[in-house]
């Protein structure tokens, strides 16, 4: 079996160089299907990767600790006690976790009332440890007038600019925000605007506003609880995997009905549904743009196949069986495309070579502001390397090498071996 | 010696037909032929007798419609693909009109050919091959791909692959018919010297007369029939 393996490989090596034409041809259909797959694949990770990171920054985080009910209501009567919440920190800092974290950032996320002379307005209040916030979000990055929060301030606010615009306010103006507290109470604070942002995000930029966790703490009277615990993790891939761990850890907890540990997936639908969207879309890019070089090779292989026709019948007169005859095809239109494959692929990751360090401007086509489904899209797209990805790639590139190859891998089959003899080519 | 040991190949009432408009074509009716182990047999006839139809059928190339077929004492007909492959790789060689060596191997790696499908290790592969290139004069050439080669030495390079594997059996289906009279001769020297020296059986389907004027045996085959069967002389082995 090995051996007539191994001569199969060595008559599809040959064949292939002795058609030459026939060979570069469809070689070099497969070597552009593999560079476009190589050149897109990364890119389109990469996008996904900067909407993920611009999400979980925006508040979520990669993994999020919060009360069962949270998700749902965002109200503050489901949050997370103290004591939950202590246990959780101990679990995030344990060797197994530690150095897959970047950050853990508690914070008190309620809805209310934003209200000035001019009006009042709905507001999403985001209170947050300003100096864990400065390094988890993305938002102090977005300052357009005055500063961020700091960890002395107290009656302080950091507001939006749509926000601003609706409320008629400015850096120093007071505001007052209303919203239910602990017990359940209608409560109003009178803060002072410390400074503007601008996402670009309507929703964001026009509702969200962040205080100090421990105004809030005083004012709602949450004290040590939180509703959300936003986890950063080191790599986005990992999140499943921290996910597991973590819930292993706090199995008692999550039992009790204290918290719940979810990933951005579960906690952002929207987003996920997105980036799931987005890559069906580039999938079916993909298959098409195959389909389309399948169809080429297919065409080529059978033409081979009947150009060879009495090759294939003496292969049978010596002793092939008709399946393995088939099986010399294969391995021709398999042989072919692993190879165009891998130049495609190594080409692919060539041309993306150049922008992994610096990215892929496409400023050109979207200014900086464009966003969709609560996420900033940047306009520079870093390209994200995958070893996965080219394992996929080289085995799609195979498949499709194989799928084409077995009609005329069929016919090869069929030859009528006392008949092929005559045949004149 | 079995009856088995002694005939290479025997036919009863062998028939192959060709579905066709307006009427079926019998190329083969009803033949009955027992061929010695060893035998140097020519099967002549005009175009269109059967002799070609014949061979394929003996060679399990084609199915026969009716009768049965034996080769090295099995029968053809109850076998499947497989069984059949494996028949023609171990107990029948091929030498074709056309040569028919493939284009993408040298005269060598198409010699070794049935060999290495049989999976026989490379020393003794290397050996005999080397053995018969020495034998038929065709040293130094086997390097050389098809299309590097004359017709003559094409032809020869077909032979070696043909009884390289030590077959019951070769059928060569007008094997000189490309080739010059000189060339001919040359080939058919060799054949004989194979047939005489190995004990291969050789089964000719020909139009050639220096063919059938060496062939110990020969039958005359017209409308896919047996028209005449003269034995001339003993055959080489049994």
């Amino acid at each position: 079996m090995t051996t007539r393996v191994a001569v199969m490989v060595r008559l599809a090596l040959r064949n292939l160089r002795r058609q030459a034409r026939r060979t570069t041809l469809t070689a070099t259909a497969m070597i552009i299907g593999g560079t476009l797959l190589m050149f897109s694949l990364p890119i389109a990770d990469g996008t996904h990767e900067d909407w993920i990171e611009s999400a979980v920054r925006m508040g979520t985080g990669h993994i999020v600790i919060q009360a069962p009910g949270y998700l749902a209501s965002r109200k503050i009567d489901d949050r997370v006690p103290a004591g939950a919440r202590r246990v959780a920190a101990e679990a995030l800092a344990s060797p197994q976790l530690a150095d897959e974290i970047l950050d853990v950032v508690p914070m008190v996320s309620v809805g209310g009332l934003a209200s000035s002379p001019a009006g009042a307005r709905p507001a999403q209040i985001m209170a947050v440890d300003p100096l864990a916030e400065a390094r988890f979000s993305i938002l102090d990055d977005r300052l357009v007038d005055g500063r961020y929060l700091e960890p002395d301030d107290r009656l302080a606010a950091y507001i939006g600019e749509g926000l601003r615009e609706a409320l008629d306010v400015r850096v120093g103006s007071r505001m007052v925000l209303t919203t239910q507290d602990a017990a359940g109470e209608i409560a109003g604070q009178l803060v002072r605007v410390v400074g503007v942002y601008r996402t670009g995000i309507p929703e964001i930029d026009q509702a969200v506003l962040h205080v100090p966790l421990a105004t809030a703490a005083a004012w709602l009277g949450t004290n040590d609880d939180v509703t959300t615990l936003a986890v950063l993790v080191r790599s986005s891939r990992r999140v499943p995997a921290v996910q597991r761990v973590l819930r292993r850890s706090l199995e008692p907890i999550i039992a009790a009905g204290d918290l719940d540990v979810l990933t951005w997936r579960e906690a952002s639908p929207e987003l996920d549904a997105a980036v799931k969207i987005d890559d069906f879309g580039n999938y079916l890019f993909q298959g098409i743009l195959f389909a389309i070089i399948g169809l080429g090779i297919v065409n080529t292989i059978l033409m081979s196949v009947m150009y060879r026709y009495r090759e294939f019948g003496l292969l049978q007169a010596l002793g092939f069986t008709p399946q393995q005859t088939g099986g010399l095809v294969v391995v021709e239109g398999v042989v072919l495309t692993a190879l165009a494959g891998l130049v495609g692929i190594g080409l692919g990751l060539f041309l993306t070579w150049f922008f992994f360090r610096n990215g892929l401007d496409f400023s050109f086509a979207w200014n900086e502001e464009w966003s969709f489904s609560g996420v900033v899209m940047e306009p520079v797209v870093v390209p994200v390397f995958r070893t996965a990805r080219v394992i996929q790639g080289l085995v799609f590139i195979l498949l499709v090498g194989a799928i084409a190859s077995l009609y005329p891998a069929y016919r090869a089959t069929r030859i009528d071996v006392a008949e092929s003899m005559k045949f004149e080519r | 010696m079995t009856d088995n040991d002694r005939v290479a190949v025997r036919t009863e009432g062998v028939w192959k037909t060709f579905k066709q408009e307006p009427e079926d074509v019998h190329a083969v009716s009803g033949v009955s032929l027992a061929i010695d182990a060893g035998a140097f047999v020519a099967m002549a006839g005009p175009s269109g007798s059967g002799k070609t139809t014949l061979l394929n059928l003996m060679g399990g190339l084609t199915r026969a419609t009716k009768g049965e077929l034996w080769v090295a004492g099995r029968e053809l007909s109850a076998m499947s693909n497989r069984e059949l492959a494996r028949m023609r790789l171990e107990h029948i060689g091929f030498v074709f009109q056309a040569y028919n060596l493939l284009p993408v191997l040298t005269a060598f790696e198409n010699a070794e050919f049935p060999l290495l499908l049989q999976g026989m290790d490379d020393d003794e592969r290397r050996q005999r091959v080397h053995a018969l290139f020495k034998r038929t004069g065709l040293e130094g050439l086997a390097d050389r791909r098809p299309g590097k080669l004359s017709g003559g030495q094409q032809q020869r390079v077909a032979v070696v692959r043909a009884v390289v594997g030590e077959p019951a059996l070769v059928l060569a289906d007008e094997p000189t018919a490309n080739l010059d009279s000189h060339t001919s001769d040359t080939l058919l020297d060799m054949m004989e010297e194979l047939n005489r020296e190995l004990g291969t059986t050789f089964v000719f389907a020909t139009h050639d007369p220096r063919v059938m004027e060496r062939a110990r045996r020969l039958v005359r085959l017209v409308d896919g029939a047996v028209a005449s069967d003269e034995h001339r002389a003993p055959t080489a082995v049994g």
